[in-house]
């Protein structure tokens, strides 16, 4: 699986921090989003499309 | 049940404070785009569908400004979303500079952070509230919990004095009336006068919170307007006394009005309280009406032209219990294989704080469930007295349990 995020899209909501806190994060200095892992393991799939799914800026991607 | 060919006039009644009008599934199915009359006498268009307030929400073709903010649809006559805010010119630019200035604040993991200090505030809650039950044998946990709680989150996380909170409170209640007349933009502005008097006091000591952050950011952006920056304060406070307050009265509601839903959280609260908290951000459905927001072009969408200028009520409410998303869709169940809804928004205005009120609400019904297992209602739903403000809620919640 791959991730990819756009921070220029990002606003900060942290709803992905809460899907999945192993694979995303949020920068102290302005909230917006940390990537941890770009490519985390297939068991981790579920959680990781709900991060993208409720992304409030659609700034996350997934590839399987 | 059809729909008038006449203006639907808003608010649409309801039968009581956990249901919605039985018009909603109506005007889903047949009109997600209604032409309605406001509260106010203006005509908006009112939303209704999951799929179209979700678009709309994250459409920048839709704002909060107005080309020509007089001419412009008012909402309600209470003084939060009822008409345009901000420069039609510069509202895009504007808000990301409030988005990133406030964004690391109520980032999610500094809101978990705060959950151990939550936990102990509303464990002081609970104790007060158990001592005040052994004499009363009834007690309001809209005074005692409900509300208390996010006031002194908010109260923190700003850098707001607690002991002024009965005037905030009060002000926040009448800025949010809709059966007030006037009085509402007077509350407005009195909140406003009262805030510049706070950033002022705090200005020669600026500390470790938000509004001092925002004092700072506004006193080294010459383009940062000094009465947005008070408004922006006014926003938050109120935010802070209006949302929260509402959402756990309703999720208590919801979770005693079935004794089974109750059940099922007390037998597991660490495992079910997630998924609670989410069913009741779905389903609570505070307010009778929605977020407000102006087409800034014209716009074609489900069949309906929508003009520049025209003013869009989006019923989250209607939009979270809408059955082609939701399987049975306006029952409580936290083990629906649903897992979004729009109860924060969605897009670029997506709620600011909700990281802080899902900390909340997972801490006080997790204690509520630990500590009062036999908790009741001590009145009947349909009985309870509902807010007359645009956030609506209960305005008290009397429980009552079997002392041990």
């Amino acid at each position: 699986m791959r991730v990819v995020v756009d921070q220029g899209r990002c606003v900060g909501a942290g709803q992905c921090v809460l899907a999945a806190d192993d694979v995303f994060d949020q920068r102290d200095e302005d909230g917006l989003v940390d990537l941890l892992d770009p490519s985390p393991p297939q068991s981790r799939l579920a959680d990781v499309r709900h991060a993208a799914a409720v992304c409030p800026a659609s700034a996350i991607a997934v590839e399987d | 049940m059809s729909i008038d060919a006449e203006r639907l006039k808003l608010p649409l009644a309801r039968p009581n404070v956990l249901e919605l009008a039985p018009l909603y599934e109506v005007l889903r199915r047949e009109a997600p785009i209604a032409p309605v009359t406001t509260p106010a006498g203006d005509p908006a268009w009112l939303v209704t569908r999951y799929d179209e307030v979700r678009l709309l929400l994250g459409d920048k073709r839709f704002g909060r400004s107005h080309p020509e903010p007089e001419k412009a649809s008012r909402i309600s006559t209470a003084a939060v979303q009822d008409g345009p805010t901000g420069d039609f010119e510069t509202e895009e630019a504007d808000h990301a500079r409030l988005r990133r200035l406030l964004t690391p604040a109520f980032s999610a993991k500094r809101m978990r952070r705060l959950g151990e200090n939550m936990e102990q505030l509303v464990e002081g809650y609970l104790d007060r509230l158990v001592a005040e039950h052994e004499t009363t044998g009834v007690v309001d946990l809209h005074r005692g919990l409900a509300f208390p709680l996010p006031v002194a989150m908010i109260c923190r996380l700003l850098g707001v004095p607690e002991q002024d909170t009965e005037l905030f409170a009060s002000l926040s209640e009448r800025m949010a009336g809709t059966a007030i007349g006037e009085a509402a933009h007077e509350a407005r502005e009195e909140f406003f006068r009262y805030m510049v008097g706070l950033v002022e006091a705090k200005r020669p000591q600026l500390g470790e919170d938000v509004i001092s952050d925002l004092v700072r950011a506004q006193s080294e952006d010459p383009s940062f307007d000094y009465a947005e920056m008070v408004r922006l304060c006014v926003g938050l406070l109120f935010a802070g006394h209006e949302t929260t307050v509402n959402r756990i009265g309703l999720g208590v509601l919801f979770l005693l009005t079935e004794r089974s839903r109750w059940e099922a959280l007390v037998a597991d609260p660490a495992g079910r309280v997630d998924a609670v908290v989410e069913e009741v951000m779905r389903l609570g459905a505070p307010g009778d009406l929605g977020l407000l927001r102006y087409a800034r072009e014209d716009v074609e969408i489900a069949g309906v032209t929508i003009r520049a200028g025209d003013a869009l009520v989006l019923s989250i409410n209607a939009a979270n219990r809408d059955a082609d998303v939701y399987s049975d869709a306006e029952e409580f169940n936290p083990d629906r294989p649903e897992r979004t809804h729009l109860g924060f928004g969605h897009g670029a205005h997506f709620c600011i704080g909700a990281s802080l009120a899902r900390t909340e609400l997972r801490v006080v019904f997790s204690a509520l469930a630990r500590r009062l297992p036999d908790l009741r209602l001590a009145k009947d739903v349909d009985s309870l007295q509902v807010r007359a403000t645009l956030t609506g809620g209960v305005a008290e919640l009397p429980v009552t349990w079997r002392s041990a």
